[in-house]
């Protein structure tokens, strides 16, 4: 294992920047959350027999509508209701974005390359802040002083603990296979035997059931349903506000999806480190980057296929199925486990 | 007969007033129990309504449709216009299903003035009337598939709507609002290619229903949405006085086009699709089951249309040279000046259709002046919006939308 060790400062900094500003940190995620959220419009209206976003940008299919509508939500006016709580409901947003995209400082993303922060059990750390940002998202639906942004919170809240407790079972559980909880060796495991998701299928559905569920794709948008609770937590933001809560949504599904690619898909498999760190940091990221897209692309396209489920038949199938999928993924490591 | 209303009587009062004195009580001990949600008449799952729940915790315990949002006194308005004029405003309430309600209204001045349409006239009327049937059950659909957050479910209906559409057009030269119907007759004959593109226009329809099931019938979380939705049984359905497809996915057959047959549907093969059920999905399968009966009804109304004037010759002989000219070679009705004096007998005249959403009633008092004494318009919405107050306590607050959906309520077309 070639980790760049937090001593050897100068190209660790430059990696660190690297990291957290370009791939797989902010300049990643502004262009795939676009490119995602383009190809969700594009497909949707593939299905549905019309043409998604085409005027912004004829020549390249519209895909700069997004930048036209953020255009649009910063220039909007931004309405702060008279009774909301309003340090909270101003921070809120912000938070839940903050906490949604903290764990990539902890993710290697590249064969040789320490992440930023690095600290042995990293799944763990991850699993820990990526489970704080719902937080953020009740204290929104309070602070809005809105029965349906309130009814929008406890829904998410109720979610959130029927899904993210079978989440963190099954990740866990594949630390029995893996033998370890940082993510780093948990691709060199992979490499010396299958891809996470063939050792423990089980596992892989449960997370990606719960990733669904906890980044509010289909058929699990139940929190913001438009039909019932016009916006869900979301009710009373206006401009750009609205455009951050809208994108956190899409970050959180960028975040888990790399979470999932590293622990079930191998990360930057096929790849190992080849000694040319310029090489391997380009090609390890585009490779974790590509299996993050395809995870995306396959929870957006949902949209087109499945309405949404009721609240108590999320959490009924949540608590049933996906609570007893999760132990049979815990039970399945250890039969491995025992194997191997 | 006995047993039923008794056993209806029961259910009324259970539904709603006792679970809600129930948990009204419980409001008084325990503190704010109850939340009152206002939805609409700004939100997105409303139209043009509010919707007045009470909930607790998630269940609904107490629902009141608040309708007249969209009120445009049709019935007044049409006793200060001359009869010909009030054709074009009986449409603006159901703006997706638009003929029924001409053809209702126009037979209504039909009896009054004791004329008839010829044969050719009453078959395109039929044809017009099933086109926007289709249409409107796709209206419908889609509006109950976006409620449930199935957007696919709601672009493919408007999409195929469309498609209804354009023959409507091509027919009636309008896309939705046609005032085809007029007394004595239609405005227009229909193109020579028409039977033509109706037939390509249907076979597409039946091509797609067949999508339709794969992803909206058959998509296991539509199905879990709506079934054991919202029941309406049978006896409630009566009691209410509820109609048109929601009556009959309660297992009561009744239909108006075969109960008391107007225009061509007495001359024309085809069947009334009931469910047994009457939960929200029966609702929305017989939607789906009539669109193929309205099939079979074009395609027969198509072959079976007879040659022929498409306008009263009571009518037709008030026309002058010019009119005359333009009949015979474009087939189209100009109005002759007398008719928008009409000046009917002194009398009154009911007629009845069946729209999309259920029966349409119209009843017309003629004074013998040129504009009616009185006209009085119930439409299905109207006789239906009374569900929202059965059929939603006791569910879940994300029925709401899912009732709602399966029951077509369209606010104009009840707030008229």
């Amino acid at each position: 294992m070639v980790y760049i060790g937090p001593l050897e400062i100068p190209g660790r900094l430059i990696y660190d920047f690297l990291h957290i500003f370009i791939l797989p940190g902010f300049g990643a995620i502004l262009v795939l959350v676009i490119l995602i959220i383009w190809a969700e419009r594009k497909i949707a209206g593939l299905v549905q027999l019309r043409y998604g976003p085409l005027h912004v940008s004829r020549r390249i299919g519209g895909a700069l509508q997004l930048i036209a509508d953020l255009i649009r939500y910063s220039l909007q006016e931004f309405i702060v209701p008279e009774n909301v709580d309003k340090i909270a409901y101003l921070m809120a947003p912000a938070l839940a974005l903050l906490f949604a995209v903290i764990p990539i400082a902890f993710m290697p993303t590249a064969p040789g390359i320490a992440p930023p922060i690095y600290v042995e059990p990293n799944l763990l750390l991850i699993l820990a802040v990526i489970s704080l940002a719902p937080i953020f998202v009740i204290v929104t639906g309070v602070a809005s002083d809105n029965k349906f942004a309130f009814i929008g919170s406890l829904r998410e809240a109720f979610l959130m603990i029927s899904y993210e407790i079978p989440f963190i079972i099954s990740i866990l559980s594949t630390a029995f296979i893996y033998g370890t909880l940082d993510l780093y060796k948990i691709v060199e495991a992979q490499s010396k035997a299958f891809l996470g998701v063939l050792l423990n299928p089980f596992a892989a559905l449960v997370a990606y059931i719960a990733i669904l569920r906890i980044t509010g794709r289909f058929p699990f948008e139940i929190s913001e349903a438009e039909s019932e609770l016009v916006m869900g937590p979301y009710t009373e933001y206006s401009g750009l506000m609205y455009g951050v809560a809208m994108g956190i949504g899409y970050i959180k599904l960028y975040v888990y999806s790399l979470l999932f690619s590293i622990v079930f898909l191998g990360g930057w498999l096929p790849i190992s480190s080849t000694g040319n760190i310029v090489f391997d940091y380009i090609l390890g990221n585009i490779i974790l980057l590509t299996k993050a897209s395809i995870l995306m692309l396959i929870a957006v396209f949902l949209r087109s296929v499945y309405p949404r489920y009721r609240i108590d038949q999320a959490v009924r199938l949540g608590w049933s199925l996906i609570l007893i999928l999760s132990g049979a993924a815990v039970a399945w490591s250890l039969i491995i486990h025992l194997i191997i | 007969m006995e047993v039923d209303r008794e056993s209806s009587n029961d259910f009324l009062s259970n539904l709603s007033q006792e679970l809600f004195m129930i948990r009204e009580t419980g409001v008084r001990e325990e503190g704010e129990r109850l939340i009152e949600l206002q939805i609409g008449p700004a939100h997105p799952g409303s139209g043009h309504m509010r919707i007045l729940a009470w909930v607790d915790g998630d269940i609904v315990v107490r629902c009141d449709p608040d309708i007249g949002f969209v009120h445009r006194t049709i019935e007044k308005l049409s006793e200060n216009r001359a009869y010909i004029k009030t054709i074009p405003l009986v449409e603006r309430p159901s703006l997706l299903d638009t003929t029924p309600m001409t053809i209702g209204y126009v037979n209504a001045v039909e009896k009054l003035m004791g004329i008839e349409a010829p044969p050719r006239a009453k078959y395109l009327r039929t044809i017009l009337a099933e086109i926007t049937r289709i249409a409107s059950h796709f209206y419908g659909i889609g509006i109950l598939a976006i409620f449930l957050g199935h957007s696919t479910g709601f672009m493919w209906a408007f999409g195929d709507r469309e498609v209804m559409i354009e023959l409507a057009t091509m027919l009636t030269g309008a896309r939705i609002t046609y005032a085809y119907v007029i007394p004595g007759g239609v405005r227009r004959d229909m193109p020579q290619n028409f039977p033509d593109q109706v037939e390509k226009g249907l076979r597409y329809i039946e091509r797609r229903l067949k999508d339709w099931e794969k992803l909206f019938l058959n998509n296991p979380v539509v199905e879990r949405r709506l079934r054991d939705i919202g029941v309406l049984k049978p006896v409630m359905a009566r009691r209410l006085g509820i109609t048109g497809p929601n009556l009959r996915a309660s297992g009561v057959d009744y239909d108006v086009r075969m109960a008391e047959p107007y225009e061509a549907y007495d001359e024309i093969d085809f069947m009334i699709p009931v469910a047994e059920e009457g939960d929200a999905y029966a609702r929305g399968l017989v939607r789906f089951k009539e669109i193929e009966q309205s099939i079979s009804i074009i395609r027969q109304a198509i072959k079976k249309i007879p040659d022929g004037d498409i306008i009263s010759p009571q009518i037709s002989r008030l026309f002058n040279p010019l009119m005359k000219k333009i009949y015979a070679e474009t087939r189209r009705v100009k109005f002759p000046s007398l008719l928008a004096t009409l000046k009917p007998p002194k009398g009154e005249a009911m007629a009845r259709v069946e729209a999309g959403r259920g029966e349409a009633l119209f009843h017309i008092i003629s004074d013998g002046s040129t504009n009616p004494y009185r006209f009085r318009f119930v439409t299905p919405s109207f006789r239906n919006v009374i569900l929202f107050k059965y059929l939603i306590p006791g569910h879940r607050l994300a029925d709401i939308p899912a009732i709602y959906g399966s029951i077509d309520y369209f606010p104009p077309e009840a707030d008229r």
